[in-house]
């Protein structure tokens, strides 16, 4: 950035130079910085911390070790909530993205008056914090006489996620070019043929970023998990109750390997969304 | 109607209406779910809240006495007043935090604004539960920081009022929110050309004026919902309180978690769920106009 700055000597060149000079950022990269550390402290310090040998928290490391992981993957508790974690991720994103699919299509032909109203709408969920979401879930499943499970979790999460899939599908569609269908049409293909080779491959891609993102959510729900899911543990739920035991260091572990899943996730929902464009 | 215009537009009437009827059909299965399991849950919270306790099973009913006791017990009141001060602070340092941060990125760093904004993106889903955890292992008698005051003899024992403190569940609690911050405003800031802060300063403004004079205005709705946001998110916060803040009951979602677990108390969570969402409704209305005030 600054190399830039090391003008040619010119009348007044240097004085242009000293201005510039004046404007480099540091304060604003020192800035920056410290809010980047900030947001990626709790993080680091984790996944240091599951490869000290020591099961201390405390620096300097006694050795790097890769025994918290050995601990966790052969307990059958974690692989347990591991597993349903897992299958907790893939029915969410199955289930939101026939749905955005389905919702990206008809948002497609509707005004976009309407457009607007129902994306506005579709984002309601955001507003409302996930214990009074989480609650009114365990009422309405206490009362219609649905168990606790990790299925009635699921449709939990499903809903939570739909309003990201509606908005990542819905800025991709501000880009849509209508009229490509239309001109397919015109061009004698028919309604299906017009659909699977243009529409389809045109909105498949945020469709499947915004099912990616969906997973994310899913592994990384703790609140709607803790009250709907009942015996059928999670890993967040999973840490949640040896957090309150008290120190354990598989802890770090576990923590490691659920920031992973979630981050590559959102990592390549965002590469294949609009997201990571701006 | 034998004239082949009137029936070319008939056939395009009969196609648009068609679309217009698939549209809506496939808007159907979305709307029927978020209908099954948002309004119905929320309304199930409305009519629970009246429901009466009989024998620790909540019974179909329409009283008024859970609000009545949720309402007049000073614990509440406390602990309200509380979660308010709380959010107050919390929402007052994130916006602190992401008004300049989202500014730096937009208008200092451009060249660098994906990445940056992609690393808030990744802190944004990078753990809830596992980040409050996390916060234990650094503020910890035994965690990074006490350790690190320890070893350059700035303190002899560690500083137990780290952890299990209002200040461990704010720093989480900021850490947790600035992404969502940074998210609206940064967002409101596309709007506003690089350009016009590059003016203000060619003019003789500072950085710090031409961000509160010209920007500032200019990307005002994107503060005002990144407020309304974070202060909402305290206020039904309970995890972190439970995690981080020690053994009291320590904001008002505590207490609505207790009522659905520890004490089954369901009809008083539920009208305490209600009071506090009708609180939040008036907060972010507060916060609305009140920002519209401060920015003219």
């Amino acid at each position: 950035m600054t190399a830039t700055t090391a003008s040619a000597p010119s009348p007044g060149g240097w004085r242009r130079g000293l201005a510039k000079l004046r404007r480099r950022p540091v304060a604003s990269a020192g800035f920056v910085g410290v809010v980047i550390v900030y947001l990626f402290a709790p993080l680091i310090v984790m996944v240091a911390f599951s490869f000290n040998s020591s099961p201390r928290l405390s620096f300097p490391f006694a050795g790097l070790s890769l025994r918290w992981y050995e601990e966790i993957f052969t307990d059958t508790l974690v692989l347990r909530a591991f597993r349903r974690s897992l299958q907790a991720a893939v029915v969410t994103a199955g289930i939101t993205g026939v749905l955005g699919l389905l919702g990206a299509l008809g948002i497609l032909k509707i005004a976009k008056r309407a457009r607007g109203f129902i994306l506005a709408i579709s984002a309601a969920p955001l507003a409302v914090p996930g214990l009074l979401f989480a609650i009114g879930l365990a009422i309405m499943y206490r009362q219609i006489g649905i168990e606790r499970s990790i299925w009635a979790a699921n449709l939990g999460h499903a809903l939570i996620a739909l309003p990201f899939v509606f908005l990542v599908v819905g800025a991709s569609l501000e880009r849509f070019r209508f009229t490509l269908i239309e001109a397919a049409q015109d061009l004698g293909a028919s309604r299906w043929h017009a659909f699977r080779t243009v529409t389809l491959p045109l909105v498949l891609p945020a469709v499947l970023g915004a099912m990616l993102l969906a997973a994310a959510i899913s592994i990384d729900d703790f609140v709607i998990a803790f009250f709907t899911a009942g015996q059928d543990k999670t890993l967040p739920l999973i840490m949640y109750g040896r957090v309150l035991k008290g120190i354990d260091p598989t802890l770090n572990a576990i923590g490691t390997v659920m920031l992973v899943l979630t981050t590559s996730l959102a990592f390549m929902a965002a590469r294949r969304t609009t997201i990571g464009e701006r | 109607m034998n004239d082949p215009a009137s029936s070319v537009a008939g056939a395009l009437v009969r196609k648009c209406r068609r679309d217009r009827v698939a549209a809506w059909l496939q808007l159907l299965p979305g709307s029927t779910f978020f209908i099954a399991f948002f309004l119905v849950p929320l309304l199930g919270l409305l009519a629970m809240s009246f429901f009466r306790l009989v024998d620790f099973e909540p019974v179909a009913d329409f009283t008024l006495s859970n609000y009545a006791e949720v309402l007049t017990s000073s614990v509440h009141a406390r602990l309200a007043l509380r979660t308010v001060q709380a959010a107050t602070i919390v929402t007052a340092i994130v916006l602190l935090i992401s008004f300049p941060f989202a500014y730096t990125l937009n208008f200092v760093f451009r060249k660098h604004r994906q990445l940056l904004f992609f690393l808030v993106l990744v802190s944004l889903f990078g753990g809830y539960i596992v980040r409050i955890y996390a916060w234990r292992s650094i503020l910890g008698n035994q965690g990074v920081i006490n350790q690190g005051l320890m070893a350059l003899s700035i303190v002899d024992e560690p500083v137990r009022e780290l952890l299990n403190s209002m200040y461990a569940v704010g720093a989480s609690l900021v850490n947790f929110l600035i992404p969502l911050g940074v998210l609206p405003i940064y967002a409101a800031m596309q709007n506003v050309s690089p350009g016009i802060a590059e003016a203000a300063r060619d003019l003789g403004a500072s950085r710090l004026r031409a961000a509160r004079q010209i920007v500032l205005p200019l990307s005002m709705r994107g503060v005002r919902a990144a407020a309304a946001f974070v202060f909402i998110a305290t206020l039904g916060e309970w995890v972190t309180p439970r995690l981080l803040g020690g053994t009291k009951d320590l904001l008002i979602g505590n207490r609505i978690e207790y009522y659905f677990g520890a004490s089954l108390e369901w009809p008083a969570g539920a009208a305490l769920a209600i009071t506090l969402i009708v609180g939040m409704g008036v907060a972010a209305y507060a916060i609305m106009s009140l920002m519209k005030r401060l920015a003219r």
